[in-house]
């Protein structure tokens, strides 16, 4: 039937993206000026008047269709010899994500490649249903300074976040912080070096640094998520140049992610969340896993999350030290994720009374007889509360919240 | 030196737009209200107006839960509107 999509002028890029991803560039858009939300409802109506005739327009009149592209094969391209120059060269070409990157010759994809067959889909990538072939995966790869080694792990990961739970279309487009968390567990993150101790999410890994950024570049490049046009990250974070770590088995009180999601011990997996930075718990006095819980739980409950409204899977990091005191109390992973599920709620008052309005209107079965004193928790149930065991010594651990729409996945590393 | 581009896109089809109509005269306009702040007061506005000016017969308004996620209720409103104006961005 005859469609018009509105919109702010703002998004833009992003309408007529997902337009032309249907294969409806030729979609009539018709944009008021930026924003919608937070203004008075009667300073958003005001802007009808200014895109009648054009939604008129949209309805009453046929749009010429432009002529259809065919897919872009592997394509060899002339870049600069020298690399200062190839560097100025490759961001012109919006190639990079803003770091130095290497040149991706033939021989350079070709060491990454192997025997593999490089024609071989391994997903198709939203928003711009790109085509994340081995090649272009080992393209991408080679520009980061990976090497074949690393390979496996970013085609899992790949695979992982184009699985229709994770929602790759709204983590790449939406305005919220978002990018995917690599969560390595098994015997391959000992082989690669994949770092699960001190500084884990920081810096200093080759290989966290290399894999989270091979798979940043594809969803980039391939999936075509352009920072400032599909990509609408109102401020996005710094994970998202890279966002990998292992998961710190050996100083895990309990069995790993994997683990706990039917894998065998020596098994390689990687997980993808749609996650946040991570938010840090400070906790240097607290010698049980019940007072433990205030700082941890304390962290979780803020007004500004995305899960305390949209639910979803948020991860728990824990430090190996903060793990072994909840632990030491006795507790379960089980016993750990109810008592945070438990514990981790915002009452209602706290939220403005037109975020409280909206909540009614958007998710009417939880909160239409929600009164102030109503408790939120920060997941729909215990289990889909995640928790891991990273990083050194020390008393910190990390909560990691997500974009909410979005499951995590986890997938086999063929290796 | 020859390098390979990192770039991979699928092809780019163009399928057809439902053909647009003669006039809005007596059809019911609906909306879908994506959820997001104030689209709803926005596409019911433009509607309204739309109807005045056109003699439409009338608006009906849908609406889905959340932005991130597709509507499961294309078909409903395939079957009690003529022409929609729906809505995507903050």
């Amino acid at each position: 039937m005859p469609s018009v999509v509105l919109g702010t002028d703002a998004f833009r890029s992003l309408a007529e993206a997902t337009s032309a991803k249907h294969g409806l560039p030729h979609m009539p858009v018709a944009l008021v000026p930026h924003p919608l939300g937070g203004i008075a409802a009667e300073v958003a109506r005001a802007k009808a008047d200014g895109i009648l005739d054009e939604v008129l327009r949209g309805l009453t009149s046929d749009p010429q269709p432009p002529a259809a592209t065919a897919a872009a094969g592997p394509t060899l391209v002339e870049a600069p010899e020298d690399l200062d120059a190839f560097q100025v060269w490759a961001m012109e070409q919006e190639w990079s994500d803003g770091l130095p990157v290497l040149p991706p010759t033939e021989a350079r994809v070709a060491k990454i490649l192997g025997r593999r067959a490089a024609d071989e889909l391994i997903a198709t990538l939203m928003p711009l249903d790109g085509r994340a072939t081995l090649h272009a995966i080992a393209v991408n790869a080679a520009m980061t300074g990976a090497g074949p080694e690393h390979l496996p792990v970013i085609v899992a990961a790949l695979r992982a976040v184009a699985r229709p739970e994770f929602n790759l279309n709204a983590i790449q487009c939406t305005t919220h912080p978002c990018t995917p968390l690599l969560i390595v567990n098994g015997p391959i993150a000992t082989r690669l070096g994949i770092a699960g101790g001190p500084n884990a999410l920081g810096n200093g890994h080759r290989a966290n640094a290399v894999i989270g950024r091979a798979v940043r570049l594809v969803l980039e490049n391939v999936g075509g998520a352009r920072p400032g046009r599909e990509d609408r990250a109102t401020l996005g974070h710094p994970g998202k140049f890279t966002y990998c770590l292992a998961e710190n088995e050996a100083q895990n009180p309990w069995e790993p992610l994997h683990v706990e999601r039917g894998f065998k011990r020596d098994e390689s997996t990687v997980t993808v969340c749609g996650s946040e930075p991570p938010h840090n718990v400070n906790d240097h006095g607290s010698s049980t896993a019940e007072t433990m819980m205030a700082a941890i739980a304390g962290t979780a409950a803020t007004t500004g999350s995305n899960n305390i409204y949209l639910a979803g899977d948020p991860l728990v990091i824990l430090g190996p030290e903060h793990a072994a005191t909840i632990a030491g109390s006795g507790w379960s992973k089980k016993d750990f994720k109810q008592r945070f599920w438990d514990l981790a709620r915002v009452p209602l008052k706290k939220f403005s009374s037109e975020n409280v309005e909206r909540f009614k209107l958007t998710h009417p079965e939880r909160f239409q007889d929600a009164g102030p004193e109503t408790l939120l928790p920060f997941a729909s149930n215990p289990e889909d509360v995640m928790v891991i065991v990273a990083g050194g010594p020390g008393k910190h651990s990390a909560i990691v919240p997500t974009f909410g729409a979005t499951r995590s996945v986890t997938e086999r590393i063929a290796d | 030196m020859k390098v390979w581009s990192p770039f991979s896109s699928g092809q780019m089809r163009v399928n057809r737009l439902a053909p647009r109509k003669a006039s809005l005269a007596g059809l019911t306009i609906g909306v879908l209200d994506n959820s997001k702040p104030n689209a709803g007061v926005l596409l019911h506005r433009v509607a309204e107006l739309l109807a005045a000016r056109t003699g439409a017969a009338g608006v009906r308004g849908f609406s889905k839960p959340s932005a991130a996620r597709p509507a499961e209720i294309l078909d409903d409103i395939a079957k009690s509107a003529h022409v929609v104006l729906t809505g995507s961005a903050d």
